[in-house]
């Protein structure tokens, strides 16, 4: 785990995130869909992807199509890295200590 | 493109806005990355509180990555990522730190200011309404009034002058004549006859040690600047002491003023001039009036 794992702020909305991308940790998703796993407005949503993949929680890269041939900007997709996936797995897993089911 | 992503929509054109700020390395991607979101929404709130979160979330993002640190391994590294060598910092001190930190500073300044006397400066020039003067058109030079006229010839009644009153506020009012106590002494005797002479009658009132008017001046009508005049009736033993509680014989209007003229004279009991006849002291009634006034 790298240094730069540990300077994430983790927020109630950064949670949020992580636990979207939780759901699936192989897929692949664009800003909408965490959008709407995680009901989080694009103002907090897209500095905390940001931030997640500055610290090497996330790899990101573009859509393979030809925007020109679908009519549409390519959608930036991102994934857990395998680091990234451990570390949001112990956050939450710290938060289930306790608590009971 | 489709119709959505025309260039007129308003949607649009704050992403691209948004994405003209930021950090130069990243400007390109979130444009891209916002207007293939944008395209994904269909309604035209949906799209403009999109475009309004972008434009948000580019000052976060200027916040975040401020500070651009290029890769070591020198600039041929750093395209590599499309974050172009910008690295995200967790900010020395977060919006949250500092809007505590300019809370406390506040705080500490108002502390300041009242403990290094700055205030006081402020509460001294504000100037005392509540110094007490004494009213000469009020101290008691009335003679009492004159009794009626008879067929008889009496000795007219002489009221000594007044010892100085030691409160500027207490006064014999011109409509407060001494009251004969009734009961002991009766003007006539069953026989008809009239007393020899009508004894020198001196009228009683607060004497020495008499309390200060200023501390039974109401609290809230000190602080409201109300003011007024009572008339009390006392009821006073040779001693000088109260034998009766006191009345108002003319209320001020004003209940606070009321109740404080009572509080005084009650206080006075045992610090009253007998009323005299023939110099010596009697049991008697009278009335004076208790003023509460507010200096300028």
């Amino acid at each position: 785990m790298g240094q730069k794992d540990k300077a994430v702020r983790m927020s109630l909305q950064t949670l949020r995130v992580l636990e979207a991308f939780l759901e699936n940790p192989a897929d692949e998703l664009a800003g909408a869909d965490v959008q709407k796993r995680g009901q989080l407005a694009s103002g907090t949503l897209y500095p905390i992807l940001l931030r997640l993949e500055a610290a090497g929680w996330f790899v990101s890269r573009w859509e393979a199509v030809d925007p020109a041939h679908v009519g549409r900007p390519r959608r930036r997709l991102y994934r857990l890295t395998p680091s990234g996936l451990a570390r949001a797995s112990e956050v939450f897993a710290s938060f289930g200590r306790g608590v009971t089911a | 493109m489709n119709s959505r992503n025309d260039k007129t929509d308003l949607a649009h054109r704050l992403i691209l806005r948004a994405a003209q700020r930021a950090p130069a390395p990243l400007a390109p991607r979130l444009e891209e990355e916002w207007l293939a979101d944008l395209g994904s929404r269909t309604g035209a709130l949906s799209r403009l509180r999109l475009a309004l979160g972008c434009c948000w979330a580019i000052g976060v993002i200027r916040h975040d990555f401020r500070v651009p640190q290029l890769a070591a391994s020198g600039a041929a590294a750093a395209p590599k990522s499309l974050l172009g060598g910008w690295r995200y910092e967790l900010p020395l001190l977060s919006r949250r730190t500092l809007a505590f930190i300019a809370i406390a500073a506040v705080h500490v300044l108002i502390i300041y200011v009242f403990i290094s006397g700055l205030a006081q400066h402020v509460v001294a020039s504000i100037p005392n309404i509540t110094q007490a003067f004494v009213d000469p058109q009020l101290t008691p030079q009335h003679p009492l009034p004159a009794p009626p006229r008879t067929d008889f010839h009496l000795r007219p009644i002489l009221v000594g002058p007044l010892d100085p009153p030691p409160l500027a506020k207490i006064e014999i009012g011109p409509d407060a004549p001494v009251l004969p106590d009734p009961g002991p002494r009766d003007s006539t005797d069953s026989t008809g006859q009239l007393p020899p002479q009508p004894p020198q009658r001196t009228a009683g009132g607060p004497g020495k040690g008499f309390p200060n008017t200023d501390d039974y001046y109401p609290a809230t009508s000190r602080r409201i600047a109300e003011t007024g005049a009572a008339m009390v009736r006392v009821c006073v033993d040779t001693q000088g002491r109260l034998s009766a509680d006191p009345t108002i014989a003319a209320s001020s209007g004003s209940r606070r003023i009321d109740d404080g003229a009572l509080n005084l004279a009650k206080a006075g009991s045992g610090h009253y001039r007998p009323t005299l006849e023939d110099g010596q002291p009697v049991n008697s009634c009278f009335a004076y009036r208790i003023r509460f006034t507010l200096a300028n």
